[in-house]
């Protein structure tokens, strides 16, 4: 909430534009008494991502979901709120950003560890290969798999 | 852009706001376009691709058996008559489907498309991305095991899904992207059907697109003024060529609310708007100043206000992306809902080409907008890459020719857009012209190559 209304007058300057030279003086002296900060975006779209007062509640529940098999979701957690990842902690706008980026960081190393575990496996499954794994190998692969069951010859 | 308007702050002659309103024009529509043509090519040369590398002449489709097997004893199975029969039933399920679609929109039951929407998305990327995944890894004998495969495409597909449907949830990259890969997969679908089928259905859509859009009774003009009229957004799969630098989102989204609040005069909407987008209350001062802005903006007609205009629609998906979002949560809520809806079409073929027929009624014949950013519908997408696909079965020659007709036509369709600043449809012009180059390339061109070259005229 500190950030978007610290953002208001970078608005008001932006929305000034179009006046009149006359109207034209006053967002300079607005300027010089504020000193207006520079505006605070939480998702790699800027202004047309989410608004920082929904990102917490949209990290969150990205989070959640991604514990339902889909790690997928913490990928894109991890993508869209990427400049609250890449902040620093001493970064002025890490206050804005406190509440988010537990659940940020949380997606980053939920979604590490599945990559982590899933390219070592099938690595291991590819290179290894039927040495590793006995006649068994040519069971498990995926395309021996679809002839069995039928389904690549449909659109074939 | 921006530096563009601070020069006509300081300078109000009118040849010079005029000049600087020329520009502004000129960068945006160049803009959009290049916004435009860069996602038709990327989907188009993937089909290209996905069809070299998966189809073989030397094994004819089942899809073909099906086919000659339906029609009888007539003949050879692809013949005109069975293509005409198959293009005109396909038309007719489509316009219902549409009527449909305007009906229940009508009806205000949102929740019920969109949920039809996301449940399209996904059968879309689940079967047909798990089709084309399992013929990827067949064809180049990549060693993938099951357990890798279970696990990633489901995630892939719900994902992409959930990408497509809710922009508000995602990066406007992933959105995008989402959108392409379900138009390469549902027109690499379409490459599968039989040749004259093929065309024929190219030709009835075009047609079809064109009724559609601009007769006064045609279904997808209904929805597009029940639109206009609540202005709402039509919850539909439409790619939206949107702006990436955050400069210019201030500038619209200021814009938009202060031509809205100059549009209502009444001050207590007007103050709850403005509260709503600065975050904080206003005093009734600053509110009456703003208002007083807004209508010396509006009597700025002419090039500045329609370039103004061109800029104003790209801001309404910020707020219609948060009705969007909130709308996501009603997916899981309502699976009998999401379920009931196919079982009002009447299955014609299989159930496959009908999620891929129906879920194409909310794209086909969007067609170009000029109240905002340029938006196509992936209608659009799926037949043209089915045009450049099918050109790619026969020679690569044919495929260049149909891709230039193809941009060709969409750049007449963004001048006739210019023109005309109403929504158009996207696909008569293109597909007409492809399929005048396709018939050209190989009746007359291919011949006149191979005789230059065997007059050693050209190597």
């Amino acid at each position: 909430m500190e950030a978007r209304v610290a953002g208001v007058p970078e608005d008001e300057e932006s929305g000034l534009l179009p006046r009149p030279s006359a109207a034209g003086r006053r967002p300079s002296v607005a300027a010089a008494r504020r000193a207006p900060p520079p505006p605070v975006w939480a998702t790699v779209d800027g202004p047309l991502g989410l608004p920082l007062e929904e990102a917490e509640g949209h990290a969150r529940r990205f989070f959640l979901w991604g514990f339902a098999c889909l790690p997928f979701l913490w990928a894109i957690n991890c993508c869209y709120f990427w400049p609250v990842l890449r902040s620093p902690a001493t970064f002025p706008s890490s206050a804005a950003f406190s509440r988010i980026r537990p659940y940020v960081v949380r997606s980053a190393i939920g979604f590490t560890i599945f990559s982590v575990v899933l390219l070592t496996w099938a690595t291991t499954f590819i290179i290894g290969g039927e040495r590793l794994f006995g006649p068994g190998w040519n069971d498990l692969v995926m395309y021996n798999v679809a002839d069995k069951l039928g389904i690549s010859g449909f659109m074939g | 852009m921006a530096d563009a308007a601070a020069a006509t702050v300081p300078g109000e002659a009118s040849s010079s706001s005029s000049a600087a309103a020329t520009t502004t024009v000129l960068d945006s529509l160049g803009e959009d376009i290049t916004r435009i043509v860069t996602p038709v090519s990327t989907c188009m040369l993937l089909v290209v691709l996905l069809v070299s590398l998966l189809s073989s002449p030397s094994s004819p489709s089942p899809f073909t058996a099906a086919f000659s097997a339906a029609a009888g004893p007539g003949g050879g199975g692809d013949d005109i008559t069975t293509a005409l029969i198959t293009a005109v039933t396909f038309v007719v399920a489509v316009t219902a489907a549409t009527f449909l679609l305007a009906f229940l929109f009508y009806l205000r039951c949102t929740p019920c498309l969109r949920a039809y929407l996301g449940f399209s998305s996904l059968s879309v990327l689940l079967l047909l991305g798990g089709h084309v995944a399992l013929l990827l890894l067949s064809r180049l004998r990549l060693p993938l095991d099951a357990a890798s495969f279970a696990l990633l495409l489901p995630n892939a597909a719900a994902a992409l899904a959930l990408a497509a449907l809710s922009p508000a949830s995602v990066p406007i990259a992933l959105h995008q992207a989402a959108l392409v890969a379900i138009a390469v997969l549902t027109a690499f679908w379409f490459t599968l059907l039989p040749e004259w089928t093929t065309w024929a259905l190219l030709v009835a859509m075009a047609v079809y697109d064109l009724a559609a859009v601009l007769l006064p009774g045609g279904p997808l003009r209904l929805l597009l003024e029940l639109a206009i009229e609540r202005n709402e957004e039509i919850p539909a799969l439409v790619y939206e060529a949107r702006p990436v630098d955050p400069r210019h989102g201030h500038n619209w989204r200021l814009w938009r609310e202060r031509t809205q609040s100059g549009a209502e005069l009444d001050a207590n909407s007007t103050v709850e708007v403005l509260g709503e987008v600065l975050g904080t209350n206003l005093g009734a001062s600053s509110a009456g100043n703003l208002g007083v802005s807004a209508i010396r903006s509006d009597e700025r007609v002419g090039l500045a206000g329609d370039a103004r205009n061109l800029r104003l629609g790209t801001s309404m998906p910020n707020l219609s992306s948060d009705s969007a979002s909130a709308q996501v949560e009603v997916l899981p809520a309502s699976p009998e809902i999401s379920v009931s809806v196919p079982e009002m079409r009447v299955p014609l073929i299989q159930p496959r080409p009908e999620r891929t027929r129906d879920e194409e009624d909310d794209e086909d014949g969007i067609g170009l907008s000029s109240s905002g950013a340029i938006k196509l519908g992936l209608g659009d997408f799926i037949f043209y890459s089915v045009l450049v696909g099918r050109a790619a079965m026969y020679d690569y020659m044919t495929v260049y020719a149909c891709y230039l007709a193809i941009i060709a036509g969409l750049g007449i369709t963004l001048l006739l857009l210019a023109f005309y600043r109403k929504a158009l449809p996207a696909l008569p012009v293109s597909i007409a012209l492809g399929v005048v180059f396709y018939v050209l390339t190989r009746t007359l061109l291919e011949t006149f190559v191979m005789q230059c070259s065997t007059n050693l005229v050209m190597f």
